[in-house]
């Protein structure tokens, strides 16, 4: 294992009023490590993946990026912003998010979504970044799409196109906040079967989810959160198999019971 | 010729002078909506709600009044006859263009301002994760969104202003409406200028809805029924 | 007291050289030319809205062609019409009829609110339309269902809801009846705006009275969009549910 993690957090606390919705919550990842965060609605989960990109911002805390803190400063209203735009911005380049509603740019094409960054912020030479967009949308499915907007894709594809548009960046870290959460229950394999051959790559990854068995078979931890404190984690067959933790443990059982109510088991 | 045909070639000229009328103040006033839309919404302090109060006497104070105060009311003061600008403010065309100018400057902040306010949060974020920021966020992303909604509000404001330059007559400007008024007060044919002036309008502002509309579709090709694709950008195959 | 409040007070005020008198009359003249246009706008659109949605295929065509060719043109022309071409209809009933001699002209005010009225009769028009279409058709067809006529079917279900609809649309219409009132002056008719010009012109200070008539103006469109703000909230209540 190499010394400094890929991305980490220490001790983030984040409130929204009076609520806490995260609190000291620490986690590293490795180079090529899988993690995959459960938890409840309102664990905190989402925010904390938003906070390490800088789409929220933690009250308390840090977020380290390849060993680099992204610096912050107080604000007016008490919290706290990212105090150098540009080390936000670069930081951001590095780091792959995929979005719950997928959020692909509605005035441009499926290519034209994927090249968009890599050329505007990462100001690299057009004909390259063509060529692997075009890989890419290949590897996610999509290549015959490309000229299309994203208004005529289905929910699965347009997922699969913000997944490439995520890759053409050269991430270090893929962050997933619930990637098929927003999918109708048909089409939701096809991303899976996509973040899967990601994760076999040895990508670095951070997957928000509520598909227990796909994070299960695909992460290598498992960290759950509950009411914004990681409750528990490990590896995932150990940790399924025998619950540390009592609300874990129930967390699962409601998760089997819905499958059996939806006669998957 | 008959009667309508010399009404016609008399009020001909006025045409160039509406025209012009328009297309100056309303691309001046476009600038300015986009730059008074983005200060309020900064929500700097001094700058937005000095907007914010712009925008409110602008939009609640007839454009006559404005107009007048353009016109008449700068011109009785020494300091602005003295001035570098005078030989353009004691010109009704100019005041005229000034005047059409704020004022559609008012409105369209606000139509801009709805447009920035209707990109969808979401693509919003995308772009932020991608890590842009700024102007360029602003150029690539939220620009081409909110230009793009707001064009049928602004394809509006673009006729309602064919329609103010015929304010300019009340400051002596002859441009279409000046030139009715002058042949109807000598001539008494009311009914036959008032038909010439309305179908010059009626054209210009026909002509004016089949751009904004053709605009529309070719910047929304994302939302028309049929998939319409963009330009191809792959490598040949 | 700084010197230019006093000479200000002096002239926009109440005392023996203050034009206040006559600046606030001519501001009861604005409010009062927009009121009778904005009301036989009403009629106008009403009228013309009706015609759009009826079967009658001459009636929604006058109607159409009403309201495009009217939001068309510049007001300041239709004004042109009303007033000249009013004093030409009259002139010609008073020569033809009464075998009368010379020109009658139409009083500023009735020319300026029947322009007024047609002008925003064509924008109304638009409003109660828009207004129509917001209400349910499920209410319209419930209604047939249950065998109502036309006419009550328009008194019963549609006329109460349509007024909570078009209540905005119709804010905006009342402001551009104030605006309009301004373009009233070519007439002669002395609304706020004649009358600012008027005291700008005797006393040589054009910017002190059209400033003044500005703000006149912006106090008049604001205590309205109060009004029909209040109007909306209690419209909303009194028909329970939210838009």
């Amino acid at each position: 294992m190499s010394g400094v993690a890929a991305v980490a957090v220490r001790g983030l606390v984040k409130r929204f009023g009076a609520l806490e919705v995260l609190r000291r919550v620490s986690l590293a990842a490795e180079e090529g490590e899988v993690i995959g965060i459960l938890g409840a609605s309102g664990s905190g989960k989402s925010t904390l993946l938003r906070c390490i990109n800088g789409l929220d911002h933690a009250d308390e805390g840090e977020v380290i990026v390849g060993g680099e803190t992204i610096a912050m400063r107080p604000c007016r209203g008490g919290g706290r912003v990212p105090a150098e735009r540009r080390q936000l911005d670069r930081i951001r380049a590095s780091l792959g998010f995929v979005f719950q509603g997928f959020n692909l740019w509605s005035h441009r094409t499926v290519l034209e979504n994927v090249i968009e960054a890599p050329i505007h912020v990462q100001h690299r030479p057009r004909a390259e970044v063509v060529a692997e967009a075009e890989a890419l949308l290949e590897k996610v499915g999509i290549a015959e799409k490309r000229n299309h907007y994203p208004a005529h894709l289905s929910g699965g594809q347009q997922q699969r196109a913000a997944i490439a548009r995520a890759l053409a960046m050269r991430p270090r870290v893929l962050l997933f906040d619930e990637p098929t959460s927003a999918l109708d229950p048909e089409l939701v394999g096809e991303v899976l079967r996509v973040i899967r051959s990601l994760a076999e790559e040895g990508r670095t990854m951070l997957l928000v989810t509520h598909e227990m068995g796909f994070a299960r078979e695909v992460s290598d931890r498992i960290v759950f959160l509950h009411q914004g404190r990681i409750e528990c984690e490990g590896a995932p067959q150990a940790l399924f198999a025998d619950p540390p933790s009592e609300r874990f443990r129930a967390f699962i059982a409601r998760w089997r019971e819905e499958r059996r109510l939806r006669g998957e088991l | 010729m008959g009667f309508l045909g010399e009404t016609f070639l008399a009020i001909l000229p006025g045409v160039p002078t509406t025209l012009v009328l328009m297309a100056l103040s309303v691309a001046a006033g476009f600038v300015l909506a986009v730059l008074f839309a983005l200060a309020r919404l900064s929500g700097l302090p001094v700058i937005a709600p000095a907007v914010r109060l712009y925008v409110f006497v602008f939009r609640g104070t007839p454009l006559a009044i404005q107009m007048f105060l353009i016109y008449f009311g700068l011109a009785q003061f020494p300091e602005v006859r003295a001035s570098a600008l005078w030989p353009y403010l004691r010109e009704p065309f100019w005041c005229a263009v000034l005047a059409l100018t704020l004022n559609t400057a008012a409105y369209g902040s606000e139509i801009v301002r709805g447009g920035i306010l209707s990109v969808p949060r979401g693509e919003v974020e995308a772009a932020r994760a991608a890590g842009m920021s700024g102007g360029l966020l602003l150029r690539r992303i939220v620009g081409p969104i909110a230009l793009r909604n707001a064009l049928p509000a602004y394809g509006n404001e673009l006729i309602l202003m064919v329609k103010a330059t015929s304010l300019a007559s009340m400051v002596t400007l002859l441009e279409v409406t000046g030139l009715a008024a002058r042949i109807i007060s000598t001539t008494y044919r009311v009914f036959e200028t008032f038909a010439v002036a309305a179908v010059i309008y009626l054209a210009i502002n026909g002509a004016l809805a089949w751009l904004v509309a053709r605009a529309e579709r070719r910047l929304s090709p994302e939302r028309s029924g049929a998939a319409r694709t963009g330009p191809d950008l792959g490598l040949a195959r | 007291m700084p010197e230019w409040l006093v000479s200000y007070w002096a002239l926009m005020g109440f005392g023996p050289t203050g034009w206040g008198v006559q600046m606030l009359r001519a501001a009861a003249m604005t409010v009062a030319v927009s009121a009778s246009g904005f009301a036989l706008g009403a009629v106008l659109g009403g009228l013309a809205a009706w015609g759009r949605l009826s079967a009658s295929r001459v009636g929604a065509a006058v109607a159409a062609t009403y309201t495009t060719v009217i939001r068309g043109i510049p007001e300041l022309l239709v004004i042109y019409l009303v007033f000249f071409g009013g004093a030409a209809v009259l002139g010609w009933i008073w020569r033809s009829v009464w075998a009368g001699e010379g020109f009658v002209s139409l009083p500023a005010f009735i020319a300026g609110f029947i322009a007024v009225g047609i002008c925003n009769g064509a924008y109304q028009a638009e409003v109660f339309r828009g207004a129509f279409r917001t209400i349910a058709r499920g209410e319209i067809e419930a209604g047939r269902a249950a065998g109502m006529g036309q006419l009550l079917l328009a008194r019963r279900v549609i006329l109460p809801q349509l007024l909570r609809f078009a209540l905005p649309g119709l804010g905006n219409c009342w402001q551009l009846c104030l605006k309009e009132s301004a373009l009233i002056s070519v007439t002669g008719l002395v609304e706020l705006l004649r009358q600012s010009f008027i005291g700008g012109r005797s006393t040589r200070n054009f910017f002190a009275f059209l400033l003044t008539g500005a703000a006149l103006y912006l106090v008049i469109t604001t205590v309205s969009s109060a009004l029909f703000a209040l109007a909306e909230r209690r419209a909303l209540r009194s028909l329970g549910r939210a838009p």
